[in-house]
């Protein structure tokens, strides 16, 4: 691999990891916190491309508006699930996480039918060129997301660990009967778990909106990676999410370069092999006697 | 004579509907005819996928295990020129030793972890087709399947296929209902009630997960070279994600508590997707949204609606366990 | 030989050490009592000898081979079996069928045998054994009701009865007879020593239950952070000052419950 190449795959492998991450993080958090998944947290993604597609493209929003719209867009279908799925079929977790299968058929043929199906649809790019380092060269577009990624990740660890409500969602997560004896709502955090992984994985459709190609269906591909950097990680930890979202983003973008994605995924589901029979709690997941 | 009649009293309804599915491929058009020789395979593979979460493993990996038998039976049929009636089991017997393979990391997993295992390694077959043109054809696919025969009687016909396929249905499904009633039944669902107990009694946990998953995995097989023989070919895209939900649709909206609930469900479905056709746009959200109604409103699936199913003595109707810790949401 | 060997064993979970150092013999034939505070860690000791965790440190011989670090179902086949201090049970069955799903080491059944129904005939000679375990234990008039309908009482009661089913030489209870009535707690103790009579059992419980254990026990072990503090029978171990000591720091006092 040449120098330029080597440049490009590194930026490329950092904007994939960011992707990743903001995709993992929101999927580690409402699982440490409700113990279930999402599993139309493809969707979730999906509907943030989409609010970009619909507001930026058909409607002249601004890119960086319409951007930073999908985040309340989405976690308010975050709530929406938390609200409508979640809560009714309450202690029963594995109903809650099939509903949650049944939810991505909906959400895709709702936004097939108001936006059509079949072709993709195209989105300017707002920032054209790429930046020029050595003999390399990476679009701007990609690389503008490595800045918004690592923003959310900051904000979201300042919530976390130094805002009130954030120190509430982390000890619910890990201590929930101690959580309640305190007074910790826990119907309010996980409605606020579901809302901050919409946000995140709306902001990661976002941002990939103009490199992506937006269907209904993109986020089949997404939950794939989701949950597999969300096992890799170990299964609630936030923590682990970032570290996994960064190994696996390296090797997906690497692999890709050198073959093509489909080898990348499967690269990655090897690498997701390996860990469960070393280390099946995951990277940072908590131990098993 | 009144022993005899109880024991034997379930029969009586199997027999009959058993006797109509002889009689009617007679009464009706071909179109519907092969709508029913897909039935039957999405019989198969509804009965299986329950055997494997008779466990508790609620495994996304179904479907890819339906291909594997249908890409053995394209390799094997095509090149080796195996006859129909070994092909069948054979494919199953393939497909059983990759689910064995794959079983092994995903015994470190339980619950959630192992959906999301199955998931990424049934995805990493499908690529692994649609990305190695030789033997698996690439995302074209395999085409040009011999047509196959049973004892010099060729299966091309709606009709003659339609009888091959249903007695494939009706072997199978009378295989997994026997072992659903055995000992080894009952470890499965001991294992799916109090995994630690059961261990602690005796049964070796990993070993009984890895055999419903294996014999799971061979009907789906089975079920995967009844699908590539009709259709004469394989592609890949009959094997997505999609299907899988489709398959998880129809058990859970039947129930998976007892062993006729997914036969239910996968019954019930089938017409009610011929009967959308008309909206082909919409199904998908119609079945998906029948999912999301029927857990929250009828978590235990048809099934726990029709009390008078008969289970096997000492068989509580069963509610659908939490998979992970002992926490609590809400 | 004791049948039961454990040298050194220690158990660690991250930093802290709830066993440490432990040395224990137990003789077959024995109904011997494993007591000590709260957090004592009597049952890690269990979850390490019964394979549910793997030791940090030590060994541990059943019948001369050694355990340590085998699976559950491994060691219950070897001869070695627990009960958990919660009550577990397989919910669906009925009290038969409980104990029917625990001879499953006595039932083997092979996928070609369980398809064609060959069975039958280990199946009767199981069913045989299970209906006479269950009465052994006292169950004999609820053997058709449902696990999850019977008291409490009954409940761990079948408890044992699964474990015996598993035709096991060791027998580890833990805390059996929690949360029973004194009528309970006295059928109890005479199902205890009716096994290691009749049927040649050995026993070791935890308990937290005084009576209990002065009544059938004939030696006891006590435990203290992770540690053996004393060993003898219970009237040595009642005025055994370091005993009364550790007791003494904690919410049980030994002598409440007489």
């Amino acid at each position: 691999m040449d120098s330029a190449t080597l440049i490009q795959t590194l930026l490329n492998s950092v904007v994939t990891a960011s992707i990743y991450a903001l995709v993992a993080v929101g999927l580690a958090m409402a699982f440490g916190v409700m113990k279930m998944a999402n599993f139309a947290h493809g969707e979730f993604f999906m509907v943030g491309s989409y609010t970009v597609y619909v507001l930026y493209q058909l409607g002249g929003f601004n890119f960086w508006v319409a951007v930073a719209l999908s985040m309340p867009i989405v976690a308010l279908l975050g709530v929406a699930t938390e609200r409508l799925i979640f809560r009714p079929t309450g202690k029963n977790i594995l109903a809650g996480f099939m509903a949650t299968v049944g939810l991505g058929f909906v959400l895709q043929v709702a936004v097939g039918r108001i936006w059509g199906v079949g072709m993709m649809k195209r989105i300017d790019t707002p920032y054209m060129g790429a930046a020029e380092i050595g003999d390399a060269f990476v679009g701007w577009q990609r690389l503008i997301v490595i800045p918004c990624a690592i923003a959310m990740l900051i904000a979201l660890r300042y919530f976390l660990y130094n805002m009130k409500l954030g120190k509430a969602l982390r000890a619910c997560a890990q201590e929930p009967e101690a959580a309640a004896l305190m007074g910790i709502n826990i119907r309010t955090m996980t409605m606020l778990a579901m809302a901050l992984a919409g946000a995140s994985a709306g902001l990661a459709g976002a941002l990939m909106a103009p490199i992506h190609a937006v269907t209904p269906y993109m986020g089949h591909g997404i939950v794939l990676i989701a949950f597999v950097v969300v096992i890799v990680g170990g299964t609630a930890s936030i923590g682990g999410a970032v570290l996994a979202a960064v190994i696996l983003g390296f090797i997906h973008t690497f692999v890709t370069t050198l073959t093509d994605s489909l080898v990348g995924t499967m690269v990655g589901v090897g690498f997701m092999a390996i860990t469960l029979v070393i280390r099946p709690q995951g990277l940072l997941g908590r131990e098993k006697p | 004579m009144t022993e005899l009649h109880r024991k034997y009293r379930g029969w009586v309804p199997v027999i009959v509907i058993l006797a109509i599915l002889c009689i009617i491929p007679f009464h009706m058009r071909a179109y519907h005819v092969e709508i029913a020789i897909i039935y039957f395979m999405s019989v198969i593979l509804a009965a299986s996928y329950r055997l494997v979460t008779t466990t508790g493993d609620w495994g996304f990996a179904h479907i890819i295990m339906q291909g594997v038998g249908a890409y053995a039976t394209a390799l094997l049929a095509k090149h080796a020129g195996i006859p129909f009636i070994v092909m069948v089991p054979l494919a199953g017997f393939v497909t059983a030793l990759v689910g064995a393979i794959i079983m092994v990391p995903m015994l470190r997993t339980k619950g959630f972890a192992f959906f999301i295992a199955s998931f990424a390694f049934g995805e990493f077959i499908r690529m692994l087709w649609m990305k190695v043109k030789h033997p698996f054809g690439g995302t074209g696919g395999i085409t040009g399947i011999p047509s196959p025969e049973l004892f010099g009687l060729k299966l091309a016909s709606s009709v003659n296929y339609y009888f091959a396929s249903m007695a494939v249905m009706v072997i199978a499904v009378f295989i997994i209902w026997r072992l659903d009633r055995s000992r080894i039944g009952n470890a499965w669902k001991a294992i799916h009630t109090d995994d630690s107990l059961a261990e602690c009694m005796g049964i070796n946990v990993a070993r009984y997960r890895t055999l419903a998953f294996v014999i799971g995995s061979f009907f789906a097989g089975t079920a995967g070279a009844l699908l590539a023989y009709r259709m004469g070919s394989v592609d890949p895209h009959n094997f997505e994600i999609t299907q899988m939900i489709y398959l998880v649709i129809w058990v859970v909206i039947g129930g998976a508590a007892t062993f006729w609930g997914p036969l239910i469900g996968v019954t019930l479905l089938t017409v009610a997707f011929e009967w959308s056709r008309s909206m082909l746009e919409w199904r998908p959200m119609l079945f998906g949204g029948l999912l999301i109604l029927s857990l929250i409103f009828m978590p235990g699936g048809i099934e726990s609606l029709l009390p008078g199913l008969r289970r096997p003595p000492g068989e509580h109707y069963a509610r659908f366990r939490k998979w992970l810790t002992t926490v609590k949401p809400g | 030989m004791a049948l039961l060997e454990i040298r050194n064993l220690s158990k660690n979970f991250g930093g802290l050490a709830a066993v440490s150092d432990l040395d224990l013999d137990v003789e077959q034939g024995e109904i011997r009592g494993i007591i000590g505070p709260n957090g004592a860690g009597k049952t890690t000791l269990f979850n390490v000898i019964s394979g549910a965790y793997r030791p940090s440190g030590g060994t541990i011989s059943f019948e001369g081979k050694s355990i340590a670090g085998k699976r559950p179902s491994t060691i219950a086949a070897m001869g070695a079996v627990r009960t958990f201090q919660r009550t577990a049970l397989f919910e669906d069955f009925d009290v038969l069928g409980n104990v029917s799903v625990a001879r499953h080491l006595h039932a083997k059944e092979t996928v070609f045998g369980a398809i064609m129904g060959t069975a039958w005939k280990m199946e009767a000679a199981n069913k045989k054994r299970a209906e006479e375990i269950v009465d052994f234990i006292g169950l004999g008039e609820v053997k058709h009701e449902l696990a999850v309908n019977l008291s409490h009482g009954h409940q761990r009661a079948l408890n044992v009865a699964m474990a015996v089913a598993t035709e096991p030489r060791l027998l580890m209870l833990d805390e059996p007879v929690a949360g029973m009535n004194p009528g309970e707690k006295a059928f109890m103790t005479e199902v205890i020593r009716k096994l290691r009579n009749e049927w040649n059992i050995t026993v070791i419980l935890v308990e937290h239950d005084m009576r209990t254990v002065m009544g059938v026990c004939e030696s006891v072990t006590v435990i203290n952070f992770g540690r053996k503090l004393a060993e003898g029978t219970p009237d040595e171990i009642v005025s055994n000052e370091d005993v009364i000591e550790a007791y003494l720091g904690s919410e049980e006092i030994l002598g409440e419950d007489f």
